[in-house]
């Protein structure tokens, strides 16, 4: 059936069972802790809602004391957090936030003197210093009024980098560097991002959105070949074909850096990449957009889960002859996610 | 006109049966549109309004170069008018004075209510679209704005809720006593002079009050307390809302 | 005509080259991997969402868009207009009145050619762009295009010789822009459409119009008992990249096409499908800058082009495939009836989309 116009969903209720659950929660709970209005792990605080008024609780994101009292009140809907003495509340939904050592994939949005600013998803725009990225030639060539004229060789608008935030500025806003041998331009693939539909940007506590803690840059192996995914922590994620770089294969030494420095770094060519191997890098591209649309968080074992069990049932649709076209991504992987959960 | 006659002070109900004090059914839901950073709908009665919300992000004007670069984020509300909002079709210009008013008024209340300074060279945006009209629509709009900068996770000191008052219907029966009207619909609004209330959380901070017909002094601390409690009670369903939603994605 | 806004292209050559190669494959490899190219992107939809309108529907797409459409109608005097055939005498001033002419030609049902365009009025309403903008100018005009085209529509407002139906169609997108939306906002117009019921006229020939209170016997604009009648016609688009064609492309898909069309169709009992208009829609690729391939990337160890007349020779030379270069020319006729053939042909795209969107009425 070429085309599939469903009736309007009733608002769904995610049935995952292996929910992260706050475990500080219930330990505070048992140690008679009665400060605290909510101690159910799944009830969340709202805006304006007191958290407690005990003194010794110190605030942070997300919460406010109004003046003259020692009440903490939240300011956001989202759950309660406690480390150590330190109370916050993540919020069930928000931008993305830059943190320090963030490994980001970032959009390239216009081009100044010496730097260029670059769209991570974030509330503002993050820069990107000339002297931040790696020049070829080696890691130790000085930047030259040449390379400032010839900025747009390296970065023009509308690029995709992968790169790390170096350091916050005051206000918020990230500054980046692609100084290693990973970081750099992006090509031969395809660019999802978790924003949009589903998702509001990265959550930090593992229900959907990109989790800090995983392993984001993996690679995948496929009957067709080898398929590198980057997922980045502000929801921006790329999927292409396997590229050697240079670290894999020696020993960099930091000495013996600028050698190492690929000649297509700064490529905007594709290489040729087979017909199979585009059909499975469109598939994981896929996949990803599918759990997104199914409220889940999106992590390296997730998507290999995902990507074997989808092979598997083409193969038998395949085989019985039943192939089911039409379907959108978020039905798939709601197919997919049955399985794995009834089956494995 | 139906509130003068002698039937509303014979058995004190409204034409839609409704008490002086019960707000019509309120219906609320978060998180309606997924493409967008936050969003709501909100139903009051036969009010309808839809809101999305974008940002904080990088406003148009830039952070690169310009003006000076503010230390708070910028707030932008922009409210269309569907042309079959009304009971007569009617297409409003964008710019017309009404809505200037409202998105104005909206802007400041909100300004004032989110942290924006956690938010410095960002905007944001917040759309509403009003499907229907039948009274209270400032007050629609305003509930409405806070349920989706709620979802967007825009940081907030608490809830900001409106609703409308009316002062007392007069009849010769009813001179000195009579209660103030809460929650105004379409034709009690034309008929009778109200005004909009909103305030912050639970206690009795106003924020918003907007009375744009002629009344006697002495109604006006009445029907300024009944709004109150009326917010109250619009905090209550919201909040309810928001948990619930909560629950189900936490 | 420029594409609007909307369509303007946020990726990079290497993202563009390899989606272009990943469609023009055979068979193509769309970016949504289970889709052939003839599929669509499943949506959900209801009819009748607003009680106070004559119709509505809302149709929301996977990703996310969303439109929603009301039609009001209301009565309106018509101006006289003179017929060729009757002669007309001033009476009073300003005042006309028409002889009545031989009444067993002129049924109530013969209003052929009585309407005029000008009884239906489309607004599209896009959030972030103000009315006067090229996108919901355009959006509009296309959608009134197609919605006059047959001329029956405007027929059936007729009511007599001096009050008609005037149809207001109001058209919203309520989520932010993701995808070029004239295919979403024409199938929730035609939903909206199938919908509408008009209030069932009780009075005779040229009296003041009086209705039926009774919305149970109201009359469907688009009556079930009226078979022959063509159903709203809803725009599809269509892409060609390379010899391939591929329909209802997502933006990234837009992004690389070598053409693009929407093409209008309709379906009617006894014809079967049948073009209404067909468009060319600019494409959003034909703005983009082209990638720089290595042999002129100074970055990977090439030479920068000396001129720029050295830069096109030697652009022209290229072979690489690898490289992002913008389409040039326009569309060829094989595609073009290509396209054609598949939208009209029994159980081609316009019978199924019709037949889809019937389901959500009826269902």
């Amino acid at each position: 059936m070429p085309i599939s116009i469903l009736p309007p969903s009733p608002q769904e209720v995610p049935s995952h069972t292996d929910r992260y659950v706050s475990d500080s929660d219930e330990e505070m709970a048992d140690a008679g802790d009665n400060d605290f209005t909510s101690s159910n792990s799944h009830s969340i605080v709202t805006p304006g809602e007191t958290i407690t008024s005990d003194p010794q609780w110190m605030r942070g994101h997300g919460t406010y004391i109004p003046p003259n009292s020692t009440t903490i009140i939240s300011t956001l809907a989202g759950t309660l957090q406690k480390t150590n003495k330190l109370l916050s509340v993540t919020p069930l939904r928000a931008r993305y936030a830059p943190e320090i050592g963030d490994l980001v994939v970032g959009r390239i949005v216009n081009v100044q003197a010496k730097k260029w600013m670059v769209d991570i998803g974030a509330a503002q725009l993050a820069s990107l210093p000339l002297s931040a990225i790696n020049l070829p030639g080696g890691i130790l060539r000085r930047r030259t009024a040449v390379d400032e004229l010839n900025i747009r060789t390296f970065f023009s608008e509308g690029d995709l980098l992968v790169a790390e935030v170096q350091m916050l500025h005051q206000d918020g806003g990230a500054s980046l560097h692609t100084r290693s041998l990973k970081y750099g331009k992006l090509r031969n693939g395809l660019f999802t991002s978790l924003a949009g539909a589903g998702g509001g940007g990265a959550k930090r506590n593992g229900s959907g959105g990109v989790v800090r803690s995983r392993r984001q840059a993996f690679t995948l192996q496929t009957t067709a070949g080898e398929i590198d995914i980057v997922l980045g922590v502000n929801g921006y994620i790329f999927v292409s074909k396997h590229t050697i770089t240079a670290g894999d294969e020696k020993d960099a030494s930091i000495t013996r850096l600028e050698e190492s420095v690929s000649e297509t770094l700064y490529s905007s060519e594709n290489d040729v990449v087979p017909k199979d191997l585009m059909r499975e890098i469109v598939r994981v591209g896929t996949l990803i957009r599918g759990l997104v649309l199914c409220s889940r968080s999106v992590d390296e074992e997730m998507v290999v889960r995902c990507y074997e069990v989808a092979v598997e049932m083409e193969a038998e649709e395949n085989v019985m002859g039943d192939v089911l076209v039409g379907q959108g991504a978020k039905s798939i992987v709601e197919n997919i996610l049955l399985r794995i959960e009834s089956g494995v | 006109m139906p509130l003068d006659t002698s039937t509303y002070s014979l058995a004190l109900l409204r034409l839609d049966g409704r008490r002086w004090n019960e707000l019509r059914r309120l219906h609320a839901q978060i998180s309606t549109q997924a493409a967008a950073d936050g969003s709501s709908y909100l139903e009051m009665g036969n009010t309808k309004v839809l809101c999305t919300v974008s940002g904080p992000h990088e406003g148009k004007a830039g952070g690169a170069g310009g003006g000076p670069r503010s230390t708070q984020a910028k707030i932008e509300v922009e409210i269309s008018f569907a042309g079959f909002s009304g009971v007569e079709r009617k297409k409003r210009q964008a710019k017309d004075k009404r809505t200037s008013e409202m998105s104005h008024t909206l802007t400041q209340s909100l300004a004032a209510l989110l942290l924006t300074h956690l938010y410095p060279h960002s905007t944001i945006t917040i759309h509403l679209s009003i499907l229907s009209q039948d009274g209270s629509l400032l007050a629609a709009c305003i509930n409405a704005a806070t349920l989706a900068l709620i979802d967007a996770g825009i940081p907030m000191t608490d809830y900001l809720c409106a609703c409308t008052t009316a002062a007392p219907p007069t009849s010769a029966e009813t001179e000195a006593g009579g209660d103030p009207l809460l929650d105004l619909n379409g034709q009690e609004e034309q008929e009778l002079p109200f005004l909009t209330v909103a305030t912050v959380g639970k206690g009795h901070a106003v924020s918003v009050l907007i009375m744009e017909s002629r009344v006697r002094m002495e109604k006006v601390e009445g029907m300024l307390a009944v709004g109150v409690e009326g917010c109250k009670r619009v905090r209550e369903i919201l909040d309810k809302v928001v948990k619930e939603h909560g629950k189900r994605f936490a | 005509m420029a594409p609007p806004p909307s369509l303007q292209v946020n990726l990079s050559p290497a993202e563009l080259s390899f989606i272009r190669s990943s469609l023009a494959q055979t068979p193509p490899i769309r970016l949504d991997h289970a889709k052939g190219p003839k599929d669509f992107r499943s949506m959900r939809a209801e009819c009748d969402v607003l009680p106070g309108a004559n119709g509505s529907a809302r149709i929301a797409l996977e990703d996310g868009t969303e439109a929603l459409v009301g039609v009001k109608a209301e009565v309106e005097k018509s101006q006289w207009r003179p017929v060729p055939g009757e002669s007309a005498r001033l009476t009073a001033a300003g005042e006309v009145t028409m002889l009545d002419v031989d009444d067993a030609a002129d049924k109530d049902e013969n209003t052929k050619g009585k309407g005029q365009n000008s009884w239906v009025e489309i607004s599209v309403e896009v959030p972030g762009f103000r009315d006067d903008d090229a996108l919901p100018v355009f959006l509009a005009a296309m959608l009134t295009e197609t919605l006059l085209a047959s001329g029956e529509l405007k027929d059936r407002l007729y009511i007599n010789n001096r009050f008609h139906w005037k149809l207001y169609v109001d058209v919203l997108l309520l989520s932010p822009l993701l995808s070029y939306p004239l295919s979403l906002l024409s199938m929730t117009t035609h939903l909206a459409l199938l919908t509408t019921r008009l209030p069932a006229l009780k009075s005779e020939k040229d009296e003041d119009p009086l209705f039926d209170d009774d919305w149970d016997a109201s009359v469907q604009l688009y009556g079930k008992e009226r078979q022959q009648i063509e159903k709203p016609p809803v725009i599809v688009l269509a892409m060609a990249v390379g010899s391939n064609i591929i329909f209802d492309p997502s933006k990234e898909e837009l992004a690389v096409a070598d053409a693009v069309l929407a093409v209008a169709c309709t379906t009617s009992a006894n014809s079967g499908g049948r073009i209404v208009s067909i468009r060319t829609v600019d494409p959003p690729s034909h703005l983009t800058p082209p990638g720089v391939p290595n042999a002129m990337n100074s970055a990977t160890g090439g030479k920068v082009p000396t001129s720029s007349a050295d830069a096109l020779t030697q652009r022209e030379l290229l072979s690489n495939s690898g490289v992002w270069t913008p389409p040039r020319g326009g569309m060829k006729r094989s595609l073009l009836s290509g396209i054609v053939k598949m939208v009209v042909e029994k159980g081609g795209v316009a019978e199924e989309v019709i037949e889809a969107l019937q389901r959500v009425e009826i269902g």
